[in-house]
């Protein structure tokens, strides 16, 4: 008899690949945007039939909670703003899209050779880390990798969201004077049960990193979700006198991570060597202070403009419908 | 018993399967949303199962996770909609 998890497993990796496919396909936008939900929620699982909890629970807290939301609202903004000024979209440039194709086709050249380079069959750093776990001050070997022995990497992770906020403020300003949408009553205790739950949830996969998977990213984009939903009831709206506040929060993250690295040198301790006896501490601040970071600035990247009062001039040409 | 869970699992990734129907045909935005928000559930149920035939606990948190978050994509969907008609 077969066994019943090969079918499962078989069945998995061809809804997964036909979900990518038929996402990209598709030409009605709100159906590409439902199947690539679905898309993430099926690539989830199989991250979960891999063996990578760490990395299911990462694609559970983005893909379920921002990515819909982002793309849903990059859509209304994208039909609201073409129904008002309706420029004609230009077609791509034929040499744009053979240089694009290029690039990709180059890029997964790249990694076919890289796959076809690794080496084979060997225990890869699974011992390397193993070893290692003793001197990283946590017990979770993801968590140990992603904030000791490469922290640089994790580093440039939240550098990279900085980055993305501080280009969308450049490029996107304007208060937004949407009215409050009708939720009714089914919304009120929605938000009453869910919201403390969505705190309560994010803090908790926060401080379980240092032994199970969780962390700051899934524990920062969990509580993502809650200034999503308060921006889109518009229970909260940015005004121009809360900048200080979020760029503190958006720097927070970053700054905590760059000051431990190069605090803990000296001493013969090279940046980002923590001492061991206080390597948990340190590890749960940086994680702490870069939960927030991601928190908010998921939440403002949702938002996708910098809160300042622009002149009637100005004002009249965004698309000041849109939150 | 491990067989048994894995024919369970794979009843519901056919239900999901199946529910794709409405989201490729519609005919209504809502429709395909619908669809997707009973994936969540068909989700959480298969990582509830998944927890205990891979032995890995953790995925409880996944399944919280994906529970407690499926309907923010919805909320955002109904408050962008209400936004968007002509008042």
């Amino acid at each position: 008899m077969i066994d019943t998890m090969v079918i499962f497993d078989l069945l998995l990796a061809v809804a997964v690949v036909a979900l990518a496919v038929a996402s990209m396909t598709t030409r009605d936008m709100f159906a590409a945007i439902v199947l690539f939900v679905v898309f993430g929620l099926l690539s989830a699982l199989a991250w979960v039939r891999l063996s990578a909890p760490d990395v299911a629970l990462a694609e559970a807290a983005i893909g379920t909670g921002v990515t819909g939301a982002l793309l849903l609202r990059t859509l209304h903004h994208v039909q609201t703003v073409e129904r008002k000024a309706a420029p004609e979209p230009l077609p791509v440039p034929m040499g744009v899209q053979i240089a694009n194709a290029a690039f990709c086709g180059l890029l997964t050249l790249g990694l076919a050779a890289a796959f076809a380079g690794a080496p084979r069959g060997g225990p890869g750093f699974d011992l390397l880390v193993a070893d290692a776990m003793s001197i990283s001050g946590v017990d979770h070997p993801v968590t140990a990798v992603l904030l000791n022995f490469r922290a640089y990497d994790t580093l440039m992770e939240v550098v990279v969201l900085l980055a993305a906020v501080i280009a969308v403020w450049q490029i996107e300003r304007g208060l937004s004077d949407a009215p409050a949408p009708a939720l009714g009553e089914v919304w009120q205790g929605f938000a009453r049960l869910t919201l403390p739950a969505i705190v309560v949830v994010g803090t908790y996969l926060l401080w379980v990193g240092s032994s199970a998977p969780g962390g700051a990213f899934q524990g920062g984009a969990v509580l993502a979700a809650v200034g999503l939903l308060l921006l889109l009831s518009r229970l909260y709206v940015p005004r121009p006198s809360h900048r200080g506040a979020a760029r503190v929060a958006f720097v927070l993250g970053t700054g905590a991570f760059a000051a431990v690295a190069l605090l803990v040198t000296g001493g013969g301790r090279m940046p980002f060597e923590y001492p061991l006896e206080h390597a948990k501490t340190l590890i749960l601040l940086i994680e702490g202070l870069v939960t927030i970071s991601i928190a908010v600035t998921l939440a403002a990247l949702f938002h996708g403009r910098e809160p300042v009062a622009l002149p009637e001039r100005a004002a009249g040409t965004g698309g000041r419908d849109d939150a | 018993m491990t067989s048994f869970l894995g024919g369970i699992l794979v009843v519901l990734l056919a239900s999901v399967l199946g529910g794709l129907v409405r989201v490729f045909r519609g005919p209504g935005a809502a429709d395909r949303l619908m669809a997707a928000q009973l994936f969540g559930t068909a989700a959480v149920a298969m990582l509830l199962i998944l927890s205990q035939v891979m032995a890995m606990p953790a995925l409880l948190d996944v399944a919280m996770v994906f529970a407690l978050l499926a309907a923010v994509t919805l909320v955002a969907f109904v408050a962008l909609s209400a936004r968007g008609r002509p008042q």
